[in-house]
């Protein structure tokens, strides 16, 4: 049989998704081996047992200076940043999105300024961000709806326009107001690809979460990678980004549930990732 | 099914390979690294490489020195931890903390100069030390700064818990100060003079308070110096070659006090004021003279005492006293089974002496 | 005879540089099954789509009941396409309701509690006549093409228009399904007396549902310049009930030497 026609078992479903992770992590680990053959206190690539340890300490040891538990701190910090800073987007791009999308003039007003605007890489315009927000969290909140609203934005928009033309004559056709038609068919239609939109805009959130913490901050995950990056911690700084991983994927299969709670109408028809 | 295992791992091994070279394999080598990053004492390691004068000594002693410059300081040590270089400029303090404390074993090579007024403190509409009570202090976090700040409270009679420090990246310093919300920092020049220079601003205590303790070094890893001394005697003889340049007055002095100017983003009055309050040591045996007194032993267990304190003096290190620093004289502070930092003056007073 | 309800007065249509349609003349008296067949292309759901106000003629005037035509889509004409007819995004039951909260819930459009119950028992009967009762709770992904377009007919004549548009309903449907779908179609335009323009590329129902059958075809060409002439209305027939001297096909659409045979499937 030709190897496209060939479909993994379940079996080897799982073990051939294992792989590459089994790959990566028996490469750290015999690489570490041998570093630490050299330098028994290798900085770089410390063994897992050592990493375990620190995160255990991260976790459940209380810190000796503050008495916190400080992967705790960090995390509801920079979760707290995270999500405030994509409910803000989410809302600056719905109420942007289907006006660009649904009301002509709107399109025409707001719609280059938007495309332009998105394109602004918005690290580079950090000090003028300083000044407005301020040093403390509403910088760092600015900096990840500035990074994630204006493409959220124009999917948003993009996703009213693809919404069929005949349901909106139709809804013109049952005596429909433009609120009305916004409210009942704009607006549904629009929220499976606002929440497909937002799963991907995560990626580039976390990002500028993490940025944003390293530049000025006295907690969240950002914060510690950079700061013990001064003294080349790898058994904190790894465990950390495989946490920061976890809590990311955990969020997307959640937009992903709440998605298919919501809208079951949407993923009636093979939805796959 | 052991076949496959045995083939996964072939494959990690490969993959693994590029990050398991570890550094200075003892042995005879002809290939160097050293890596730097823009400050107003290590201007001349740019000079060094751009000019020629450190490929004429490698040239003499039959070896190859690349000079790197790395645009990000902790980065760079990182680097040079991790193996990547062979040498690379830095503080006392972090030559304790990161390669020392990371078990690579470094030595001391040149001591360079110390701050005499590069790192300070500068409150916004307050005018004493003392006012500092409460405030947010924005600084990088676990520098010397953080150092300076430890000390400057100290001196006064405060202590960290009567400061909330915030972690501020050195790149966004100025910008930060620009903002209401920060009213006190603690940075390291050329950071330090702009935001001095602002109206608002005042300097309210600096590195001079606190003389020889925050130094700066080019430091090597001791494996790689002990099996190739043509190594060390190439970087001191060209260093001392620029330093006495420099100090020269004259024109050819002058040019290349010039370029170092140049490339460090100011004019020649701008690096001349940013060396005004750097203690250079200009002649080998300054160096040596320094390294050699007894105020170094006393300055690296205040180093040592203030990392331990942070937690980051190396991997569940029970005291201060865990990594050992060795001296000139023989002496050692800290666990003397566990020497990690060694100040040798060997390289430099062949130096003072003419010997290279 | 009834009296003329819609007047289509020398309309024409254009995109650009390319004239789909020209020189059209029309009027259509009430409750008239008007049937509307051509070649891919010829303009007739253009045509369509101007009676729906989807679409602007570009010359000409069409009147219904004496008065210009709304410029916009209103509930006076209902509307049916072959495809997103109802709205994927609510079941059976909420495509039905929908017209009902739209007319009573002027600001969100959304009945709750007992405005909704009493709106969900006047559903009832229709639930029933298109059969599709116990498929209520369902969306249109979870429904058969027949019964979408079930769904789609029944919806289109909840606010009760004098005029029913029709584009390719059962384009999209089995042969069975369609004919049953036929019968349906013909019970409601008799028992609610509406004027019914239903566009179609199959000739066989055209003859076998409309009282009045219009064929579009080019009667200009230039070989050089395909796009310089629009079609028009080239046969309008008036179907008795049983269709018995209908013409033929190739009657209708005589073949021309730069065109493919076939344009009818």
């Amino acid at each position: 049989m030709r190897i496209i026609n060939r479909n993994p078992s379940r079996l080897t479903n799982f073990y051939l998704g294992l792989l590459p992770f089994a790959v990566t992590a028996a490469a750290y680990m015999i690489a570490s081996h041998y570093r630490r053959l050299d330098n028994p206190s290798d900085k770089l690539l410390p063994s897992i047992g050592d990493m375990g340890a620190s995160f255990y300490r991260m976790a459940f040891v209380p810190d000796r200076r503050s008495g916190d538990l400080l992967l705790w701190i960090d995390t509801a910090d920079s979760l707290w940043r995270l999500g405030f800073g994509m409910a803000l987007a989410t809302l600056f791009a719905l109420s942007i999105g289907l006006m660009i999308g649904f009301i002509p003039h709107a399109r025409s007003a707001l719609a280059p300024y938007i495309a332009t605007f998105s394109l602004i890489p918005p690290v580079t315009v950090l000090p003028i961000l300083f000044i407005i927000f301020g040093l403390g969290e509403a910088a760092k909140i600015a900096l990840i709806v500035i990074g994630t609203a204006p493409v959220m934005t124009r999917a948003t928009a993009q996703a009213v326009m693809d919404i069929p033309r005949e349901l909106i004559i139709k809804a013109e056709t049952l005596g429909a107001s433009v609120l009305q038609m916004l409210f009942r068919v704009v607006l549904p239609q629009t929220l499976p690809r606002l929440i497909t939109s937002l799963r991907l805009a995560l990626a580039p959130a976390w990002i500028f979460l993490i940025s944003a913490e390293a530049i000025a901050s006295t907690t969240g995950l950002g914060y510690r990678i950079f700061l013990v990056r001064r003294y080349l911690a790898m058994d904190i700084i790894l465990p950390y980004v495989v946490w920061i991983t976890l809590l990311a994927f955990i969020i997307d299969r959640l937009l992903r549930w709440l998605s298919r709670r919501a809208f079951p109408w949407d993923h009636l028809e093979g939805d796959s990732l | 099914m052991l076949k496959r295992l045995f083939r996964c791992l072939c494959v990690a091994s490969v993959v693994a390979l590029p990050l398991a070279q570890t550094p200075a394999l003892a042995e005879e080598k002809s290939d160097f690294k050293v890596c730097w990053s823009i400050y107003v004492g290590w201007m001349p390691w740019g000079y060094l490489q751009d000019s020629g004068i450190m490929k004429k000594w490698a040239d003499k002693y039959g070896i190859n020195v690349e000079i790197v410059q790395i645009n990000d300081y902790v980065e760079s040590i990182n680097q040079y931890t991790a193996g990547a270089y062979d040498g690379c400029s830095m503080t006392n303090m972090d030559a304790l903390s990161i390669p020392a404390g990371g078990g690579v074993e470094t030595t001391a090579l040149i001591v360079g100069d110390y701050s005499n007024g590069n790192d300070g403190i500068v409150l916004k509409d307050k005018s004493a030390l003392a006012d500092i009570k409460g405030q947010n202090v924005n600084l990088v976090e676990l520098s010397v700064s953080h150092y300076l700040l430890a000390r400057a409270l100290d001196s006064v009679g405060l202590s960290e818990k009567d400061v909330t420090v915030v972690n501020t990246s050195d790149a966004d310093m100025v910008a930060a100060y620009a903002t209401a919300d920060v009213t006190s920092v603690v940075t390291w020049n050329p950071l330090l003079s702009e935001i001095a220079a602002q109206p608002n601003a005042n300097p309210v205590f600096d590195s001079s308070g606190i003389p020889g303790e925050i130094i700066d070094i080019m430091m090597v890893n001791t494996e790689t110096l002990k099996d190739n001394p043509a190594f060390g005697k190439a970087l001191v003889g060209a260093w001392y070659e620029v330093l006495e340049l420099m100090a020269s007055g004259t024109a050819e002095g002058k040019k290349a006090l010039e370029e170092m100017a140049a490339a460090s983003g100011t004019d020649l009055a701008g690096y001349e004021a940013q060396l005004g309050t750097t203690r250079m040591f200009y002649t080998p045996a300054d160096a040596v003279a320094f390294t050699k007194s007894a105020d170094l032993p006393k300055t690296m267990k205040f180093v040592a005492e203030f990392l331990f304190d942070k937690g980051i003096l190396g991997e569940g290190a029970p005291s201060p006293e865990f990594v050992g620093v060795a001296f000139p004289d023989g002496s050692t502070y800290g666990d003397t089974n566990n020497v990690k930092l060694r100040f040798d003056t060997s390289y430099m007073q062949m130096a003072a002496e003419g010997a290279m | 005879m009834s009296d003329v309800l819609i007047s289509v007065r020398n309309v024409s249509k254009a995109y650009g540089e390319t004239l789909v349609l020209e020189r059209v003349n029309l009027d259509v008296e009430s409750e008239t099954f008007c049937t509307i067949v051509g070649a891919s292309g010829c303009g007739k759901s253009t045509f369509l789509r101007m009676l729906l106000s989807q679409e602007r003629p570009t010359g000409g005037t069409i009147k219904i009941a004496n008065e210009p035509i709304a410029d916009e889509p209103t509930p006076d004409r209902g509307i049916v396409f072959q495809r997103y007819s109802v709205f994927s995004h609510l079941t059976v039951e909420g495509n039905l309701l929908l017209a009902t909260e739209f007319q009573h819930a002027p600001l969100t459009g959304r009945l709750m509690g007992k405005a909704r119950a009493s709106a969900l028992e006047a559903i009832e009967d229709t639930l029933e006549k298109i059969g599709l009762s116990s498929a209520r709770k369902r969306y249109p992904a979870q429904l058969s093409g027949g019964m979408q377009q079930r769904l789609a007919i029944a919806q289109a004549l909840l606010k009760k228009p004098k005029i029913l548009l029709l584009d390719e309903p059962f384009g999209a449907l089995d042969p069975g399904i369609r004919s049953d779908m036929h019968a349906l179609l013909r019970q409601l335009w008799k028992e609610l007396g509406m004027t019914i323009f239903m566009v179609t590329h199959d000739i066989h129902e055209a003859f076998k549902l409309g009282t009045r059958m219009l064929v579009f075809d080019k009667v200009r060409h230039d070989p050089h310049q395909p796009d310089a002439f629009g079609a028009t209305i080239t046969y309008d027939l008036s179907l008795k009930d049983d269709n018995t001297n209908a013409p033929e096909a190739d009657e209708l659409f005589p073949a021309r030497p730069d065109q493919t045979k076939g344009p009818l499937t």
